[in-house]
């Protein structure tokens, strides 16, 4: 169990984590997920122990670690816990079975311990044939393997990955999320991962923090944070494709959907934004009842079905739908709204009761 | 082949000129580079100079010709290295990896020593430590009643210590050039591991910079045993002889041919270091660290050691940079270098001749022999300056374009070959070549023309560095899509070409001037008094006692030299990646 209290950090009056708690059980997979300059980084280097936070604690099951209100913290090497880096890190000057023994040969094991244990992660992440290779000599595919063979060998608790798959290319990236998540499983150890790619977090995770400015968004399961965002941020954030925001405001007889006075059954008193999943609207060749007109911009097949966006000014919507008609860029698509929003946000951000 | 004469034709039209431009450059580098050094060698192995050999190298002489001389330049050569080494690795490491106060001041104090000729920390060393054992004046330590032991007056100790002086900063830049580019995240890595310090930096960072380690210590070695300055100031007083300075006292009692044997054996020492250093690397794999995100680089602490490691730092940057200079600039003020600082006249700078002071020398402004070596230096560095980028843009474009094949190939090495010569084997070598008539062309010893030719041809691998750097810059995509907007070659080597080339070969320029300005080593045996320069001069000063004259003279050329200098990082808007942050 990993818990979360209070924990800030500032660098030089900047404060990259402003007080974020939270707690996962252990096993958990938790993703660490938000735009560049968030604060997961640093989350995960204070979770490592590489960083020591300003403020609040962390606990690994129930064990404290780190306590920034009194300025002390465990090193890295005795929080049972390992880093797999975005750059990988490994030692350029040693061979991929140097680079998994020497953690080993740090912590003491035997020798003949050493051997198995290396043999036996190399055989686990299928490159027990590079053993005698250098890091330069292999490709950034496998040297992500061995930076990860490398941090299971000491068999660490607390697994932890900071983007480790940004460096690699789409096909491969596909495989690894795989990859590791079998090596989640092999290991059963809890494991943290930082990413700013929201679908490898949808597609891995057991818990996900979604990060902004330092703070945490909305804390939940793939499936919470899809089925219920609790934010602005989240909605537009979260999702492939994320779901759609439009601003609405009192109109007369209903509600004006981004300047368009439409029927609708709810009432505003001020300005919002609704949001509709791009499955909840539908698309025509031809203005009807509830309709907004945008410029085509793109029509992608998705799985079977078709993904037509259209954009008029800074509104940008995306429908998917099962069958749309033929439109050529110049076009104009008439996005159809339903009378009932997904949801409905404050201009904010905030959820609306 | 029979069926497409045109296009034959065509492409041995095309491939002509590029003929004529290799063997042009080649046969221009041979003469000024291969030629001496082959001539040098041949010299040797006439019927009347072979015993020369059997002299120097098994002889009842050649003890004193060789063997003593060889062992207190290998001793120099390693000594020098192995404290370059500890010095400027320590300064690199602590101004790359660590977060000490001031790193940005360090790391720039540290590259100023090989800034300062040798022979200017050497003549302050003597003004500081001389005591009366040769005679002349004594140095400012004895004048404050210390006595100065002889060992640490004259002979090995200090000729260590100058040269390690100047040379650690080469060390320094290598060093720390290669600590650099390693990420720090290979550092957290073994932190994550639970090595200790200690085991992180025996098992982690010294193998990660080994090669930059190995590369500095064959430079610094290469320098060591090819400085002539530094021995010759501080140790021939008292019989201590290097192969360079028992080169050069063969040469000016002109037993030319155990010279040029001697020569032949410094280079191949030097050269073999060399060459063994480079081995040493090659052998082992590239560390070029595989990087991500970068910019994160988080620095060790140094906690409560860091204001004492930082004031060694300044110590050692202070006493090898600012102490040397306010010496030298003290001592020329100063009638009596055992006071340094005190009863300071402008005799030796501006006086006119009295025949109390110095045997009527004049002030360094009013002596015609010094106006007229300043003149001399100036003018040499300025043509070597311009011939050499010439050369050196020729022979950098020249590998450019034709990157394969035989000639390239030579041209490629002949062009490296001076790194691997001492300078003063190289003066040798030129004395060899041009010391007598060529067919219809005079001796050329003595004149301008050879100083010039040797200066040129003795930088021909800095000014080719230059000329690649210029044309990378310039050349391929740049001037190509210059070239698709349809403008014309003469258009785009006014809107492009000279634009961007210009910094970098003015730059380049500037260094090969300081390099000439300062150069004592090369000159050294081409120096006749028809053709003074400013540093043999000051040389000479310096031998017979004239210390004021010497320090006057050497602070001209420092001053010229760190303003050159200065002005070239300037333009080149140097990027020094271990500085930022």
């Amino acid at each position: 169990m990993i818990t979360i209290s209070n924990l800030s950090k500032s660098f030089a009056g900047f404060d990259a984590v402003r007080s974020v708690s939270l707690e996962v059980p252990e096993g958990a997979f938790l993703v660490l997920v938000g735009p560049s300059g968030c604060g997961k980084s640093t989350m995960l280097r204070m979770l490592a122990g590489l960083e020591k936070p300003t403020a609040g604690t962390i606990a690994f099951g129930g064990k404290t670690v780190s306590d920034g209100d009194r300025g002390w913290m465990i090193e890295p090497a005795r929080r049972d816990a390992g880093l797999v880096f975005q750059s990988y890190a490994l030692w350029p000057h040693m061979t991929v079975a140097g680079n998994v023994e020497w953690p080993l040969e740090v912590a003491r094991m035997p020798p003949a311990e050493r051997k198995a244990r290396v043999a036996e992660v190399l055989r686990l992440l299928g490159i027990e044939q590079l053993a005698g290779r250098y890091p330069n000599e292999i490709s950034g595919g496998q040297q992500q393997r061995v930076a990860i063979a490398r941090m299971i060998a000491p068999k660490p608790r607390i697994l932890l990955f900071d983007e480790p798959l940004s460096n690699l290319d789409a096909k491969l990236r596909v495989e690894m999320r795989t990859e590791l998540l079998r090596i989640h499983r092999a290991t059963g150890a809890t494991s943290i991962y930082v990413t700013h790619d929201q679908v490898e977090a949808m597609t891995m995770a057991t818990h996900v923090a979604v990060l902004r400015n330092g703070g945490v968004e909305q804390f939940g399961t793939p499936e919470e944070l899809l089925a219920t965002p609790r934010t602005a941020f989240v909605a537009t954030f979260v999702g492939t494709p994320p779901a759609n925001l439009i601003p609405v405001g009192p109109a007369d007889g209903g509600v004006a959907f981004a300047g368009q006075p439409l029927a609708a059954d709810f009432a505003l008193a001020g300005p919002a934004q609704a949001m509709y999943r791009p499955e909840s609207l539908a698309v025509a060749a031809e203005p009807g009842p509830r309709s907004l007109a945008l410029d085509f911009a793109e029509a992608t097949p998705v799985a079977g079905r078709i993904m037509v966006t259209g954009i008029k000014g800074a509104l940008r919507l995306t429908a998917v739908v099962d069958r749309a008609p033929k439109f050529a860029p110049g076009d104009t698509v008439h996005f159809v709204i339903p009378a009932k929003p997904d949801a409905l946000f404050t201009p904010e951000g905030e959820i609306m009761a | 082949m029979a069926g497409t004469p045109s296009l034959a034709s065509s492409s041995r039209f095309a491939s002509s000129p590029g003929l004529a431009l290799k063997i042009g450059v080649l046969a221009v580098i041979g003469l000024l580079i291969a030629g001496p050094l082959l001539r040098i060698l041949f010299e040797t192995l006439m019927p009347d100079a072979i015993a020369a050999w059997s002299d120097v190298v098994a002889s009842p002489l050649s003890r004193n010709l060789l063997w003593v001389p060889l062992r207190n330049t290998l001793i120099l050569g390693f000594g020098v290295a192995a404290g370059c080494v500890l010095i400027g690795g320590f300064l690199a490491w602590l101004v790359v990896m660590t977060d000490v106060p001031f790193r940005r001041t360090i790391g720039l104090l540290a590259t100023l020593p090989f800034m300062i000729p040798s022979f200017a920390t050497a003549l302050a060393w003597g003004s500081l430590f001389r005591n009366g054992r040769v005679g002349g004046q004594t140095g400012f330590l004895e004048g404050l009643g210390l006595s100065i032991p002889d060992w640490l007056s004259w002979g090995m100790v200090p000729t260590l210590i100058v040269l390690i002086a100047h040379y650690y900063s080469l060390a320094f830049t290598v060093i720390a050039a290669a600590l650099a580019t390693v990420n720090s995240d290979i550092v957290e890595a073994a932190q994550m591991s639970g090595a200790r310090r200690g085991r992180i930096f025996l098992g982690i960072i010294l193998p990660v910079s080994m090669p930059a380690i190995v590369s500095a210590a064959s430079l610094t070695f290469a320098g060591a045993v090819s400085n002539f300055a530094a021995p010759a100031l501080l140790g021939l007083p008292v019989r201590m002889q290097t192969m360079a300075t028992r080169l050069f006292g063969m040469i000016e009692i002109g037993q030319t041919a155990r010279g040029y044997v001697i020569a032949i054996l410094l280079i191949a020492v030097s050269a073999f270091f060399l060459w063994f250093g480079n081995k040493v690397i090659s052998g082992r794999r590239s560390f070029a660290t595989i990087t991500g995100k970068g910019g994160r680089t988080k620095r060790f602490e140094l906690g409560g050691a860091r204001y004492p490691l930082f004031a060694a730092a300044a110590l050692i940057c202070l006493v090898t940079t600012v102490v040397p200079i306010v010496i030298l600039i003290a001592s020329s003020l100063a009638p009596s270098s055992s006071a340094l600082f005190s009863d300071w006249t402008l005799h030796y700078w501006t006086g006119a001749s009295t025949p109390s002071i110095a045997q009527g020398q004049a002030g360094v402004f009013y002596n015609p022999f010094i106006v007229s070596a300043t003149t001399t230096t100036v003018a040499l560095g300025l043509t070597v300056a311009v011939a050499g980028s010439i050369l050196g843009l020729m022979v950098a474009f020249t590998l450019a374009t034709h990157r394969t094949g035989m000639l390239s190939a030579a041209i490629n090495q002949i062009s490296f070959l001076p790194l691997l010569v001492p300078g003063i084997a190289f003066g040798a070598a030129y004395i060899a070549l041009f010391g007598a008539p060529i067919g219809p062309f005079p001796a050329l010893y003595g004149s301008f023309t050879l100083l010039v030719i040797a200066g040129t041809a003795y930088l021909v691998p800095f000014s080719v560095q230059t000329g690649r750097a210029v044309i990378q810059q310039v050349s391929g995509d740049l001037d190509e899509s210059a070239r698709l907007t349809g403008a014309g070659f003469l258009r785009r080597m006014g809107a492009i070409t000279v634009p961007l080339a210009s910094r970098g070969l003015a730059a380049g320029a500037l260094i090969i001037f300081v390099k000439i300005m300062r150069d004592l080593s090369l000159v050294v045996l081409l120096f006749t008094p028809t053709t003074p320069v400013l540093s043999v001069l000051a040389y000479r000063y310096a031998s017979e006692g004239f210390t004021q004259f010497a320090n006057a003279i050497t602070v001209v050329i420092l001053v010229v030299s760190i303003a050159a200098t200065l002005l070239a990082n300037r333009l080149q808007a140097k990027s020094q990646p271990w500085l930022k942050n």
